[in-house]
């Protein structure tokens, strides 16, 4: 059985990867096989710091060849050292599984020896899981930047998910802070696997046999390098948009090293927290990065994103909602997309009126403002107020976060970012 | 007013409904416990399974999904939950078309709201629950939810279990027994395990995960306990330290 300091060390290394989501696949459980994997997650415990802990995340080793600037495990940094083998792994995932303390694993690992050998013994770990011990879980692979195309197909047939973490926002930053790592050896696999699973749907393979049935994710570290909200933001879009990913996860900036090259001080968690809000609206209501964007190409801090595009749009507004078009009612500040849903149903069974609004979780304190119901208004017209009423509003999220701050906590109730 | 007096079944609720859909104030409960005002007439009612019927196939006239929302609904913890479900079935039986998303009658939202709650805790406790290994190979796992939520439970874990295991609602006194192929329930009393060998050693190998896995740097407990609420940390040995 593995050893208790060497998991130690191996989770504490794994910890800053910020995705831990189990969700997205519908692998079913065989015959004498242990696990499935359901489909809209499952949390399994959460910790002190309030992020959900879902699958067992470790690193096979963090002996790293590389030396990634940012990262505690690169070559130069001197940490304690460990790496598990295959049989180790699959042990603790199965004995926690069956205890029902994961819903599967996080695997991934440092570059030791070279990129292929290090691709092949996680290769070896997933196929012993899947075969040996008939596990049917979720298992998420960290792809090895540099590996073979042959390998990381192999790899996508077995897992669930994989990643490459793009982790700086441009290529310049990219060069400067981890210079082995090229911005090729993180887009092409991307498209390999986007075009395996493209093939896959294209010729009906069967969901056993088809590559990463949850899709591939990747991260970004905000506030490590210069790029502004509306470089990372395009860059988020163009990854959903031409590589198929399915989320792009933000991880504010720690100063774990020390570099003459990297920030002393950590970024925001308010930024990190707006950027979720902004995908969120990007991928879930319809809107255009250039949209939610300020003048200086960055987010407001004041407002949440769609707050501060009504703000920008009010000859807009008021909307009638018992006739708005769902696509309008999202663009409400207050109304969210359960609550748009909710409002479109309810029309059916006769009008709404003001009342129905908050038993339908409408936030009406933001809403009033925005909206008509039969006709009456029931916010405050004048434009100048609207924006004082919802900068006292806001001022309390913002001192939530704000204070969250200042004792260096960090906000995963912002990792779904819903406006 | 009238009380009609219900024992905690299915059936018995449904009877229930029968008596009171003619009466034009009256209060349907299965709570031992309840105030009563002065004057208030209580009515004893004993399952009848024909009138029990009935009210099920008018449910089903007019919404196939409705009698499964009722039946979800009365595992409630809410001591009003046969009431709010008899509201609901009136207002199907009125609208003599399914309701279920007419949010703008507050009888549907009310219902809604209990089964969002059941529907809430069922999914947190297929991530809460803690199996312990016994030396025979079988998994226990104990537990104390707010809500009678075993039934639900059980489907989830035989299908991802290749172990007979056990979950046990030690307030409720009744437990889900699988034995490989198919699940029951039943009453138990006090479980009594005999834990693996290496039951000990995942355990504290999970303990020490839990803390390494943690941000120390960035404390939000707040967070962690409105996720994970204190009343459920009983069961969890990464909270028993
Ligand atoms: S490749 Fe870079 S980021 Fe990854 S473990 Fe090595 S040094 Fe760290």
């Amino acid at each position: 059985m593995i050893d208790a300091e060497k998991l130690e060390i191996l989770t504490e290394s794994a910890k800053y990867d910020v995705s831990c989501s189990s969700s997205g696949s519908k692998r079913v459980n065989r015959a004498g096989g242990l696990g499935n994997a359901s489909v809209s997650g499952i949390c399994h415990s959460f910790t002190p710091d309030g992020r959900c802990i879902s699958l067992l995340k470790i690193l096979m080793s963090n002996d790293c060849i590389y030396d990634c600037e940012y990262c505690p495990n690169r070559r130069s940094a001197e940490v304690r050292r460990a790496t598990i083998t295959p049989t180790e792994i699959c042990e603790l995932v199965i004995g926690f599984y069956k205890r029902n303390y994961i819903e599967g694993l996080f695997l991934s690992s440092a570059v030791f020896g070279t990129p292929d050998r290090t691709m092949e013994l996680l290769i070896k770990t997933v196929e012993m899981l899947r075969h040996e011990y008939r596990f049917n879980g979720y298992i998420h692979l960290k792809g090895i930047p540099h590996a073979d195309d042959l390998l990381i197909m192999k790899a996508a047939r077995l897992v669930d998910r994989m990643s490459f973490n793009v982790e700086l926002p441009s290529e310049k930053s990219l060069k400067l802070l981890a210079p082995q790592k090229t911005k090729q050896s993180l887009l092409l696999p991307m498209k390999s696997l986007q075009n395996a699973m493209l093939y896959d749907k294209e010729n009906k393979v069967r969901r056993r046999d088809a590559v990463i049935p949850a899709g591939q994710t990747t991260q970004l570290i905000v506030g490590a390098s210069p790029e502004t909200d509306g470089q990372i933001l395009k860059l988020t879009e163009a990854l959903y948009r031409n590589m198929g990913l399915r989320r792009v996860y933000y991880s504010s900036y720690i100063p774990v090293v020390q570099s003459s090259l990297l920030p002393t001080v950590g970024a925001g968690l308010l930024r990190e927290h707006r950027l979720y809000q902004a995908d969120w609206l990007i991928r879930f209501y319809g809107f255009d990065v250039n949209e939610i964007l300020d003048e200086s190409e960055n987010l407001s801090m004041e407002y949440d994103p769609k707050c501060a595009w009504a703000l920008r749009n009010m000859h807009l507004f008021p909307i009638e909602v018992n006739t708005a078009p769902l696509a309008t009612l999202l663009r409400v500040p207050g109304i969210g997309a359960k609550s748009a849903y909710r409002i479109i149903e309810a029309r059916k069974y006769g009008k709404i009126d003001f009342e129905n609004l908050a038993k339908m979780r409408v936030v009406l304190k933001r809403a009033r403002h925005f909206i008509t119901c039969k006709g009456k208004f029931y916010g405050t017209e004048n434009s100048q107020q609207v924006k004082n009423c919802l900068l006292l509003e806001g001022k309390n999220e913002v001192n939530e976060q704000l204070s969250m701050f200042s004792e260096k906590s960090v906000a995963l109730s912002a990792l779904t970012g819903e406006v | 007013m009238k009380f009609f007096i219900c024992d905690d079944t299915p059936e018995s609720f449904f009877t229930a409904v029968f008596y009171a859909y003619s009466e034009s104030d009256c209060f349907i409960t299965s709570d031992k416990e309840i105030q009563l005002s002065l004057g208030s007439e209580i009515v004893q009612v004993h399952s009848d399974t024909e009138k029990c019927e009935r009210v099920r196939r008018g449910l089903y006239r007019y919404d196939n999904g409705a009698e499964n929302d009722i039946l979800k609904a009365l595992r409630s913890c809410n001591n009003r939950k046969e009431q709010i479900c008899f509201m609901y079935i009136k207002r199907l039986l009125e609208f003599k078309k399914s309701v279920r998303n007419a949010f703008n009658l507050s009888e549907v939202v009310e219902l809604n709201n209990i089964l969002y709650q059941i529907t809430e805790e069922t999914h947190r406790f297929t991530g809460f629950l803690r199996f312990k290994e016994n030396a025979n190979g079988t998994l226990y796992a104990p537990y104390s939810p707010d809500n009678d939520i075993t039934g639900l439970l059980m489907p989830h874990f035989a299908a991802r279990l290749n172990a007979p295991f056990v979950i046990h609602d030690v307030k409720r006194k009744i437990a889900g027994l699988y034995n490989g192929s198919t699940w029951i329930i039943t009453c138990v009393g006090d479980a009594e395990i005999c834990p693996s060998d290496s039951e000990r050693a995942f355990e504290s190998l999970w303990k020490k995960y839990y803390k390494a896995v943690n941000i120390k740097e960035r404390p939000h407990e707040k967070q962690m306990k409105s996720s994970m609420p204190v009343r459920y940390w009983k069961f969890l040995p990464e909270k028993n330290d």
